[in-house]
């Protein structure tokens, strides 16, 4: 099945979430070409291995449009039959133009897929990961949105090998200005082998200052509930869940989280969760490996000073 | 200004979304998808500086229209709604062709979204309706500030940007940023006058087709609930002995 991977730059490599597709294709023994978009300057995102294109953007303008174009032509010119992207924000965005150009509804949120001839059959979670949806895609060109975390990342060398091109306006781009690079201090939500999340229990914004003080012992990284987000308690970045970052850390700790099943999704493949929460009956409880049923306000401090 | 905005009524969240044959299971009685308000206040906060005029746009089973009510309390002009048989369980593409064509015959100029419903969460809609209608797509909005122009701000990877907002184009708005009104009486009695206009299926330009098929939804019980305890003031040293078995520190 000819493929095509929409990647994406991350601190000028590859990012994981391309890493992650690319290393599910070699396991599936599919032959793929990469198309990697961003706006950094000499990245190293190249192989030996497989052909890979840079479509460059201009960070001054709201350009993925014209990147759809650009993709667009390459499905029809090389008859690509299976198109995949992370489920970023530029993924999702070039994958929304790209489907209508090809006529052909993409399927979001995939964890995993099976190649079988021409028969790609994927594999959603529903249920905030209780149940896994199966569909077989039966159009020529079929479409998918990886979720991240989905798949180990590929340990390959990276080089400069790759071709170049950069991405103009055109009337449906937009000027974009006041770019703001939020500060990203101590460890990330990504990669952090310990999270500690809090949600609604944590009472109030200015307890937050508790898991910070957690985090500082135990070097992990902040995370929250899409509830504490909305309260405005956390930059968007943080949220963790459905509609927020997938993280797989060593340990998770959920402080005052009663486990939705939106937040449940993004972290429920921790290695070890620890739950900390006041009401016994939390549905949190059901996946934690240790659970507290306790006050976080009086647990916490108690462990920051015993660590 | 012609705006309009996209509400979607969905299964109460409260209870677990069920399937029926490998659709999501649609009572009677469904209510606004919560995302969509963030979309709605967006397209109230034009309306009440430039005067626009918004129209509701929805798909999908209207049952008793609770839903509809809800984004027309919080205070958008009417609603144009299309229930048809064909467009059941639709996928992505085919909600956003019939929304694109809803949209057109709203004449809008503006046409607003949340960023993804909270039970289909395919999260592509608006970027393909942008497709459809050959408009700027201004994704992943969380802040607006009107002033001379209007200026967008959307969420980035790395942080924000700013974008002036296009005379005519479409916008996906992220769950923060805006505080969604709540409709006071007042508000409440005047949507039941609103009009709901039925939109045929054959009034609109239609191409997209079913590409999914159904095979099974599998149960992968994550029940894996570990120990237990209740705190009596030392659950701190258990937690500090778990994390020093599984070498964590």
């Amino acid at each position: 099945m000819k493929s095509l991977i929409i990647g994406e730059v991350s601190n000028g490599s590859l990012s994981s979430g391309t890493l992650e597709i690319i290393s599910k294709l070699n396991s599936e023994g599919v032959d793929f070409s990469v198309i990697t978009i961003g706006s950094e300057q000499d990245p190293q995102i190249g192989s030996d291995a497989f052909e890979n294109t840079y479509l460059q953007l201009n960070p001054d303008e709201l350009s993925l449009s014209v990147v759809a174009d650009e993709i667009n032509e390459v499905i029809n010119t090389n008859s690509v039959e299976l198109v995949l992207a992370s489920s970023t924000y530029v993924g999702r965005d070039i994958v929304g133009f790209l489907s209508v150009d090809q006529n052909s509804s993409p399927v979001s949120n995939v964890i995993d897929f099976t190649i079988d001839n021409s028969s790609l059959t994927t594999t959603n979670s529903i249920d905030g990961g209780e149940s896994e949806y199966i569909t077989k895609i039966t159009s020529n060109v079929k479409i998918l949105i990886i979720r991240p975390k989905s798949f180990e990342p590929a340990d390959i060398e990276l080089n400069t090998n790759f071709t170049s091109k950069t991405i103009d306006k055109n009337e449906l781009t937009s000027p974009v200005h006041d770019i703001f690079i939020e500060e990203k201090t101590g460890p990330q939500l990504e990669d952090s082998k310990i999270v500690i999340s809090a949600g609604r229990g944590m009472v109030d914004v200015e307890n937050l200052k508790l898991i910070e003080d957690l985090a500082t012992k135990l070097n992990a990284a902040i995370g929250g509930t899409r509830a504490i987000v909305d309260a405005g308690w956390m930059p968007y970045s943080q949220q963790v869940g459905q509609t927020g970052k997938t993280v797989k850390p060593d340990v998770y700790i959920a402080c005052g989280i009663s486990g939705a099943t939106q937040h449940q999704v993004g972290m429920k493949d921790s290695k070890y969760i620890i739950a900390i929460n006041k009401d016994e009956e939390a549905p949190i409880f059901q996946i934690a490996d240790l659970g507290v049923v306790g006050d976080t306000l009086s647990v916490i401090p108690k462990l920051v000073e015993n660590l | 200004m012609k705006i309009a905005v996209c509400a979607k009524q969905i299964p109460d969240p409260a209870n677990a979304v069920s399937y029926n044959n490998g659709k999501i299971a649609r009572p009677e009685e469904q209510v606004l998808d919560d995302t969509d308000r963030y979309g709605i206040e967006v397209a109230l906060q034009l309306k009440e500086k430039f005067d626009a005029e918004v129209t509701v746009i929805s798909m999908g089973k209207l049952g008793t229209q609770k839903g509809i009510q809800q984004a027309l309390q919080m205070g958008a002009d009417k609603a144009l709604v299309i229930e048809d048989e064909s467009l059941e369980n639709a996928n992505a593409l085919m909600t956003s062709n019939v929304l694109s064509g809803i949209a057109k015959i709203a004449e809008a100029d503006i046409v607003i979204f949340g960023t993804e419903s909270s039970d289909g969460y395919s999260g592509v809609v608006p970027q393909q309706v942008s497709r459809y209608m050959n408009l700027p797509c201004i994704s992943y909005v969380k802040g607006i500030d009107i002033d001379e122009e209007t200026v967008l701000t959307r969420q980035t990877i790395t942080g924000s940007e700013k974008v002036v907002m296009p005379a005519k184009c479409v916008i996906s708005v992220t769950a923060s940023g805006v505080e969604p009104r709540y409709p006071n009486f007042k508000d409440i009695m005047a949507a039941k006058s609103k009009v709901v206009e039925p939109v045929e299926i054959s009034s609109i330009e239609f191409n997209a087709e079913q590409n999914q098929e159904f095979i099974e939804i599998k149960s992968v019980s994550s029940d894996k609930s570990g120990e237990k305890h209740v705190d009596e003031g030392d659950a701190f040293n258990l937690i500090i002995e778990k994390l020093k078995e599984i070498k964590a520190i």
